[in-house]
């Protein structure tokens, strides 16, 4: 067992975890962030992506041991329903949500794409987005949605 | 009626913003933040067919904090559960059939010691040949893959249908050309992005038992399981939590989740939750049924189709679960087209591979596939335009289909338009840019129909409404919310029928104990069956409340208008009283608050020979794809992709749309890149980097366009929506890649490796002909 503090939505936390013990069930079972899916724990759907210092990893093939001092942020910690990101909202707006189980993952990759690009063209949204596996949408929206929360930024609302 | 307020508008869908910030549970959530639970786990067989010849569970027992191990002897009730038939046993006993077969379960105080436990379990197979072609099962001398299922003794064949209409015998001597081919359709998963899981908790109370899960049809669930957990039907309480996807899948492999937690709560008397990775939702969980097709295709030379003869052969998997798929491609084999004359047989047969079940289109895709592609063949063959092939040929008013059943525009015929408005649309008149000799473009159509509801007898709907005293509505109906966005088309329904703001409808949703039976949500029926059946009991209401208010009024009931929360006299809009009075009266006046309303479709006919009515309306399309084929690499992409869709009256235009949008991607991920791989029973692809489904990358702008021809007999014009647009893309996208490449492909998916072959193979028949 190993002790790992990092900082979490915003608070220094610590948690003594086995080895082999991945973030996803770190944040699910432990600190009980259900908003963090896993589809497939394989590294292939995108559902657990969080934020690492800024950038939208896959929480389930990450160790907890590898987070030791940095930044974990997941999509409880970028808004809630009282006070939603601008992104969480667009995606409200857009259409941009069915099933859901892909969007808090869609929502964080879309975060993160903003951050680093303000003004992304269609293809480069496309392409931050290609490693989040959406079923129901056929992604349409989805696009939209990031499209809008592009331009509402922009503008700083 | 009153006046409409809320149905066709775009409102925003209730559960967006709890989905979008996390706040939404799913049944996995719940589990996480109740830790009374046990964690259970399955053994499955690392064999796609084997005999059991022992098992030994005593390690896995002995362990701290096991608090269960189950094998088939330690059953509740009877080794058997499924939707359509108890054939699926809970643990396997003497045989696995497929590689999804249970042969132990396990429960534990944790997740941790349950994955130890079932890793001790020590069980002895002697493996048995694989079953994987389902032509040969078909052959009366292969061997039986259910030699002891009471439900299965025709052979090897689950379902077997056939329409006969006409004299077809006669259309193919009269017809100037036959159009002959033979196509193939692949086995795929539902890839639903929440793998399955429940929850089960023993009721010590009234011996009973509650399953929390994602299902499509609460109702069913205790009729699929009863027999299982050896409880009457009435103790069985389900209840849908937010559904991560399902697409027809989660239809049945929520009960393969369910058994296993209710067997081990019944057994432990403890809550139980059991949940699939995800490559045992590949493995073991329902798939989309592969087919074979042999189609043949008569017409005169003006392009009249005279008749087809129809054989499909379709890969059943190891049980029957939701077996419609003979009944739906014998019907669709025809497409949406008006032929007098034809022959279809179809019949699906047991392999040992995952059992085919719902998804999306349920047969219809397959059928459509076929057709769709003969009729670019016909076109070809005749030298003539394929949309004007297709015109001469649609099913319009007073023509009967294949299974005579006769259309009426008053029931929604909007195929024509459809055509016109996708094969009229400016981008897709553009020239197309083949100035690159190594890309190739192309465009194609396809067309088709599809019915709303099951077709069945017992299709119908039921729901409970109540209205309350602050005049809010409480309505209990048993459909899941899949992601499709029922809860808000039910709440416009609802809140325009009762003349209520929006904000009054409560839904007691798809949980068993709060609704009637109402069917699944499945079949594209949801919207025009619950819808109706809502319809009818706030209809029920209003004329209680009509009788109340009248007096009130001073007017008298058949004049009485709802409108916004206020009842008024029908012209005096400004002098009406609140509805909380009227509800207030009535509930002091012995006149009940709450009422039940049904809806049946007018009965399917069924005459022999596959003939007669079925469902009571269809939605109708046709899509327009263009491609672009690298003839280097065989690589295909969908540059356009544009779906006009008559689905009767859009509820709300935005979730319509993302029905319209997620079918049109499935196809696209179902005509290039989809498939399994089975060899003895096994799967050799079974995780998100080998079976591969669309990412933003290989998904074009999809255009849609809304066709609204209204179906008399649905709430405010609607027929079902949620299926119907999975089913051009396919022979859509594959008719382009023929126009682009000069190629028919008849197999999906069309994978690079299949078109290089198929380029390959061209290009040495041509070096072979100019030799000549
Ligand atoms: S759950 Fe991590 S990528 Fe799928
Ligand atoms: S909304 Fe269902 S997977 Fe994206």
């Amino acid at each position: 067992m190993i002790t790992v503090s990092f900082n979490l939505n915003g608070k220094d936390v610590s948690c003594t975890v086995d080895a082999k013990e991945v973030l996803v069930d770190t944040l699910r079972e432990r600190f009980r962030l259900t908003g963090t899916k896993k589809g497939c724990g394989t590294g292939d759907c995108g559902a657990c992506t969080v934020l690492l210092d800024g950038e939208a990893v896959r929480s389930c093939i990450l160790l907890t041991a590898m987070v030791e001092g940095r930044k974990v942020t997941t999509i409880e910690g970028v808004g809630t329903m009282d006070h939603p990101h601008i992104v969480q909202q667009a995606f409200v707006d857009a259409s941009a949500v069915q099933c859901g189980f892909c969007t808090p993952g869609m929502v964080l990759t879309a975060i993160a794409l903003l951050n680093r690009n303000p003004n992304p063209t269609e293809d480069e949204i496309r392409t931050a987005l290609s490693g989040n596996l959406c079923r129901c949408t056929g992604y349409q929206k989805i696009i939209k949605a990031v499209q809008l929360a592009a331009e509402r930024m922009r503008e700083g609302r | 009626m009153n006046k409409t307020k809320y149905v066709g508008q775009r409102l925003p869908r209730t559960d967006s913003l709890a989905k979008a910030t996390g706040a939404a549970r799913y049944t996995g959530d719940i589990w996480v933040n109740r830790r009374d639970i046990l964690y259970a786990k399955a053994l499955f067989p690392p064999y796609g067919h084997a005999r059991i010849k022992s098992i030994d569970t005593s390690e896995a027992e002995a362990i701290e904090g096991v608090a269960a191990v189950m094998v088939a002897d330690d059953l509740p009730g009877m080794n058997g559960y499924g939707g359509m038939v108890p054939d699926k046993p809970v643990i396997a006993k003497d045989e696995v059939l497929y590689e999804g077969d249970p042969v132990a379960l396990v429960a534990a105080e944790t997740k941790e010691i349950a994955e130890k436990a079932v890793k001790l379990i020590k069980v002895e197979y002697e493996p048995l040949p694989g079953y994987d072609d389902p032509v040969k099962m078909l052959d009366p001398s292969s061997p039986m893959l259910h030699t002891d299922n009471p439900f299965h003794k025709n052979h090897n064949i689950s379902d077997e249908q056939i329409i006969k209409k006409g004299d077809v015998e006669k259309a193919f001597r009269e017809a100037d050309v036959v159009i002959d081919n033979w196509y193939k359709t692949p086995l795929v998963d539902h890839a639903y992005m929440e793998p399955d899981a429940a929850i089960a908790e023993y009721d010590p109370i009234q011996g009973g038992i509650t399953i929390w899960s994602p299902q499509h049809a609460v109702q069913l669930a205790k009729r699929a399981m009863s027999d299982a957990f050896g409880l009457p039907q009435s103790r069985i309480h389900v209840i849908s939590q937010l559904v991560g996807g399902g697409f027809g899948g989660k239809e049945d492999s929520t009960f393969d989740v369910s058994v296993v937690a209710g067997v081990l709560s019944i057994k432990t008397h403890r809550p139980v939750y059991f949940e699939l990775t995800r490559d045992e939702v590949f493995k073991g969980t329902g798939k989309r049924h592969p087919s074979i097709i042999h189609h043949q295709l008569a017409a005169r030379k003006d392009g009249k189709i005279l008749g087809i003869k129809v054989e499909t052969i379709i890969d059943k998997g190891a049980y029957k679960s939701i077996d419609a798929i003979p009944s739906r491609t014998t019907q669709y084999a025809g497409g949406p087209y008006s032929i007098d004359n034809a022959l279809t047989h179809s019949w699906s047969v047991f392999t040992d591979h995952p059992y085919g079940c719902a998804f999306r289109g349920l047969g219809s895709p397959q059928a459509h596939f076929a057709m769709e592609c003969q009729m670019d063949e016909l076109a070809r063959k005749l030298d003539m335009d394929p949309v004007e092939l297709r015109l001469k040929n649609i099913l319009r008013d007073g023509d009967t289909t294949i299974w005579g059943q006769p259309m009426m525009e008053e029931r929604g015929l909007g195929l024509e338009e459809c055509i016109r408005r996708v094969t009229s649309d400016p981008k897709f008149n553009e020239p197309l840019d083949n100035s690159d000799p190594r890309i190739r473009r192309g465009r194609g159509i396809a067309c088709f129909m599809y019915g709303t509801g099951t077709g069945s007898a017992t299709d119908g709907a039921h729901v409970m409404v109540q209205a309350q005293p602050d005049g809010s509505i409480n309505i209990g109906v048993s459909a899941s919310e899949l992601g499709q966005g029922f809860l808000i088309a039910m709440k416009q329904i609802a809140a325009d029928t009762m003349g209520v703001t929006i904000d009054k409808i409560y839904l007691d949703y798809a949980d068993s104990a709060a609704s009637l039976e109402s069917g699944a949500t499945v079949a594209s029926r949801t919207t025009v069956l619950t819808g109706n059946a809502i319809i009818n009991g706030l209809e029920k209401l209003k004329e209680r409340f009509s009788a109340v208010a009248a007096p009130m009024l001073k007017t008298g009931k058949e004049n009485v208008c709802f409108y916004q929360n206020m009842v008024f006299a029908k012209g005096l809009e400004n002098e009406g009283i609140k509805l909380t009075a009227v509800i207030a009266k009535a509930f002091a006046s012995q006149v009940p608050l709450g009422a039940i309303g049904s809806w049946y479709p007018p009965m399917a006919t069924p005459k022999g020979d596959g003939l007669g009515d079925k469902m009571h309306t269809y939605a109708f399309g046709c899509e327009g794809v263009q491609v672009a084929v690298d003839m280097e690499t065989g690589e295909i992409t969908v540059e356009d992709a544009l779906l006009a869709c008559d689905i009767g009256k859009a509820i709300n235009p935005d979730t319509l749309e993302g029905q319209f949008e997620g079918g049109m991607a499935q196809a696209i991920g179902w005509a290039l890149m989809e498939e399994h791989f089975m060899s003895d029973g096994k799967m050799k692809n079974h995780t998100f980097h080998d079976f591969l489904i669309p990412t933003a990358k290989d998904i074009p702008d999809l255009r849609t366009i809304i066709v609204e021809h209204p179906n008399a007999l649905g709430p405010f014009g609607a027929k079902g929506a949620g299926e119907p647009p999975i089913v051009p893309g396919a022979p859509a996208i594959r008719n382009a890649v023929y126009d682009a490449i000069g190629i028919g492909l008849n197999e999906i998916p069309m994978t690079p490796v299949r078109v290089m072959e198929a380029l390959r193979k061209k290009s040495a028949e041509n070096a072979d002909k100019s030799r000549r």
